[in-house]
């Protein structure tokens, strides 16, 4: 494995052979994620083409896509088509707009990466902030409150408080709309729709980033203090350093590249999460898509959104890797190994 | 301290010969050490507390939690009369006026006597005497009186099964109406019948249209709020009247069941149809209880299996298996069980199966780990030596070093499993035959929870998850902490 190459000493090369294991593997997940699409899709129970061709077209049109979609062909030259059409992005048609899918995914996808991204951000901001402030105090009140509230918004179910930010900031103190990307119709002019814009992501971005950060916080506290326990913060604070120099200059640089494996490592699952919170602040996103898709029995857009979440996952899990390989190698023993 | 834990880890040698007072004992022992540790006993009494909720479920309520129209629909709970929102809000009243409950009101040429049917029980019966043609029909009113000192309902509805035996030329009419306390008669039904008939059953509803052409309302206004706009004493009334003159005639009675379905109902108020929501909670524990503990117990079995074949014999194996992990490792979990509950079928089987087909592989990880490293030891080399078979070796060498951890594991796994199903019910996705907290929130969500403000109904269910998973996650870090040493200092 990489592993040994690295322990040898030789450091390029073994990174280098890392990220080629990784990428293989990323590769190869969404080689199954594919088969899996095409299982699925494909060798259910019952006539395949009516989970791909909507029943209530007119005959026409289920013979040009019967013969799109190869069905007459054998099941592999289907198999092949199947790749090709996933690889080039061809979705399909959704059953319930009669759009091609692509269509529909595109028009959600940047909503979907604007409240993935803003929850990213500050709930990483917020998370290392707060587990340094909670560090440089120790046994105060101030840093029991910060890990008794990590603690709690760790066990306490997503969805559940995202409900109850809704019912209490959406209905009983309505200062927040309750559903949707963008108030219809949109108001007048770049600025005010920003700001209208910015006024629905306030609900969703801001439950993730209460839900994320304790683990973070958690997990920044408990590395800063095992850093401030080391000879050299000593040595810092014996040169007579300030304590904002030691903290920020010796102990946070170097408990950084953990934290920031952690931030990537938590990707995928902000990605699957987004699913729910969509679902539940009504976001015009991919997720959503995913969910009404199945609850309509809307075949292909179910495959196009599963698909899409499933490359963003795996893209998510590559950089996490990258990341890994790249920040401290002696992490990466030790991840392996645990 | 460690003495009797570590020997968990110690040559099977001496534990084949181990007697049942050796196990026992290595469970005081665990025991000793779980008990000191506060947050592993604090969850231990909170899911103590749940499998008591989940095993006196019929006790704790006297309701089944699928039955419906206990109340009216999004009814309050009963303690919320206290607030101003809820104040004088009515509860629900159920009236099954049988014979000797009735009040003869007014009579002509009538009378009220009782009969008892075979099938229908105790029967009144009304007695008309036959009229003269041009004279005024014999009539009789029941009347049975209904203090009524709350806020209007929103329905209010009734029943009346009656039977008319009378002479062809007969002409029976009967009508049910309710009398507000300033004496105004609202009349919801009545029916003609001409000549006798068989057993019949009107059902009258507030909120059928018919009723409110009967009170000359229009198709939006409510019947409930104009009649029962005031607070006092109420009288519900039966008339029945006949004009027969060649013979008597008698309308049997089996009883009228009338109703006003309250706005107030039991700890938690109802549901969208009416079922009662401190019902569901407490049969919602049983079945997130359930799922957690087979599918953690499923997860966990896979996942030891694996762990311990790709540990133990490595190569070729290994790779396979562990590439296999890494695969399902990669895959977005709850995007694919919402893929796969749609196609497999809404059944909390398939649910269970497929949440332990997904998160089987932390343990088969950690396992695999425990057992490369097991696999060094000499009591396994000594009883390769001795000619004991792989198959063998695994299960009572292996097997039982790498216990804790699968115990541990379990205990981690549960509150995953209920996490799962309670997102999967939420979205829509569970079984919808079985009351889930999951499925609580997504009613809540879908049928008017929100806008009703009812957060008696969205807080318990939630609360309960989270207390439910947390409580888990206490236990199985302090199980983890006593059996597996190598966790301690990490904590």
């Amino acid at each position: 494995m990489g592993i040994t190459a690295l322990q040898n000493g030789v450091k390029v090369l073994g990174f280098r052979a890392y990220l080629f294991r990784r990428a293989v593997s990323a590769l190869l997940v969404l080689f199954v994620i594919i088969s899996f699409n095409f299982a699925v899709f494909r060798l259910m129970p019952g006539d395949p083409s009516s989970l791909i061709i909507d029943p209530r077209f007119t005959p026409e049109a289920i013979a040009l896509l019967r013969q799109q979609f190869g069905l007459d062909d054998p099941p592999f030259v289907q198999y092949v088509k199947y790749i090709k059409n996933l690889v080039t992005f061809d979705l399909g048609q959704s059953f319930t707009s009669r759009r091609p899918v692509i269509d529909e995914l595109k028009e959600r996808l940047p909503n979907t990466i604007t409240l993935f991204l803003t929850s990213f951000t500050f709930t990483a901001l917020l998370g290392i902030a707060v587990g340094v402030f909670a560090a440089a105090r120790r046994g105060s009140f101030a840093e029991t409150l910060v890990t008794g509230a990590g603690l709690f918004t760790y066990a306490v179910p997503t969805f559940f408080f995202q409900l109850l930010l809704l019912l209490l900031f959406g209905y009983y103190v309505p200062i927040f709309p309750i559903h949707g990307t963008i108030s219809a119709p949109p108001p007048e002019g770049t600025w005010a729709q920003l700001l209208d814009r910015l006024h629905h992501l306030v609900l969703p971005a801001g439950s993730n980033v209460i839900i994320g950060f304790g683990s973070w916080a958690l997990y920044t506290r408990n590395a800063m203090l095992e850093a401030l326990s080391q000879d050299y913060i000593i040595t810092a604070r014996a040169k007579g350093l300030s304590e904002r120099a030691v903290l920020y200059h010796h102990a946070l640089r170097s408990v950084l590249p953990p934290i920031v494996t952690l931030v990537f490592l938590s990707l995928p699952g902000l990605v699957t999460g987004a699913v729910i919170t969509e679902t539940i602040f009504s976001w015009h996103g991919v997720g959503r898509y995913l969910v009404d898709a199945v609850l309509q029995q809307d075949y292909p857009a179910a495959q196009g959104a599963f698909y899409l979440i499933a490359i963003a996952v795996i893209v998510s899990n590559f950089l996490a890797d990258l990341v890994y390989g790249l920040v401290d190698p002696r992490i990466r023993v030790a991840g392996e190994n645990a | 301290m460690n003495q009797s834990i570590t020997q968990l880890g110690t040559p099977p040698a001496r534990r084949a010969t181990r007697t049942r007072t050796g196990l026992l004992s290595g469970l005081v022992a665990f025991w000793a050490q779980f008990r000191r540790r506060p947050y592993g006993m604090v969850g231990l009494i909170i899911l103590i507390l749940y499998a008591i909720m989940a095993l006196a479920a019929p006790w704790l309520t006297p309701y089944k939690p699928d039955e419906m129209y206990l109340a009216d629909r999004l009814a309050a709970p009963v303690w919320a009369r206290y607030l101003p929102r809820f104040k004088g809000a009515p509860p629900t009243l159920r009236y099954t006026i049988g014979p000797g409950q009735w009040d003869l009101t007014r009579h002509e040429n009538a009378s009220l006597t009782r009969a008892t049917d075979q099938e229908r029980g105790e029967l009144t019966v009304v007695q008309l005497s036959p009229v003269l043609p041009g004279e005024a029909p014999a009539t009789a009113e029941l009347s049975f009186p209904v203090h009524y000192p709350h806020n209007p309902p929103n329905t209010f509805d009734a029943k009346i099964t009656y039977a008319v035996e009378a002479p062809v030329d007969a002409q029976t009419t009967l009508s049910y109406s309710i009398i507000d306390p300033q004496g105004t008669e609202y009349t919801v039904w009545d029916t003609t019948v001409y000549g006798s008939s068989d057993w019949n059953t009107a059902t009258i509803d507030s909120r059928d249209f018919q009723v409110k052409m009967k009170l000359g309302l229009s198709f939006f206004d409510d019947p409930a709020t104009t009649v029962f706009a005031t607070k006092g004493d109420y009288r519900l009334v039966l008339r029945v009247s006949s004009t027969a003159a060649s013979g008597p005639v008698r309308v049997r009675l089996a009883g009228l069941q009338a109703n006003i379905l309250g706005l107030l109902h039991g700890l938690l108020g109802t549901d969208h149809v009416g079922s009662d929501l401190w019902t569901q909670l407490v049969y919602g524990a049983r079945i997130s209880l359930i799922i957690g503990i087979l599918a953690a117990i499923a997860a966990v079995a896979i996942g030891t299996v694996i762990g311990l074949i790709s540990g133990y014999l490595g190569g070729k194996i290994d790779e396979f298996f562990m590439r296999v992990a890494d695969v399902f490792l990669s895959v977005p979990t709850l995007p694919i069980l919402i893929i796969l509950s749609a196609f497999l079928g809404k059944h909390i089987g398939n649910i269970v199966l497929l949440v332990a087909a997904f998160s089987w592989m932390t343990t088969a990880r950690v396992v695999r780990s425990q057992t490369l490293s097991l696999k060094q030891r000499a009591f396994v080399e000594a009883a390769r030596a001795a000619g004991a078979g792989n198959t063998y070796i695994m299960l009572t060498h292996l097997l039982p070093n790498v216990f804790p951890l699968v115990v541990a594991n379990t205990v981690l796994m549960m509150p995953v499993a209920i996490l799962y199903e309670a997102a999967l019910s939420f979205l829509g996705l569970g079984d919808p035959r079985i009351p889930t907290w999951g499925r609580m929130l997504q009613n809540a969500r879908a049928f008017g929870a929100f806008t009703e403000l009812a957060w008696w109904w969205l807080v318990p269910p939630g609360l309960a998850i989270t207390l439910l998973t947390l409580s888990f996650t206490l236990i199985g870090n302090a199980v983890n902490e006593v059996l597996n040493p190598r966790y301690r200092e990490r904590t």
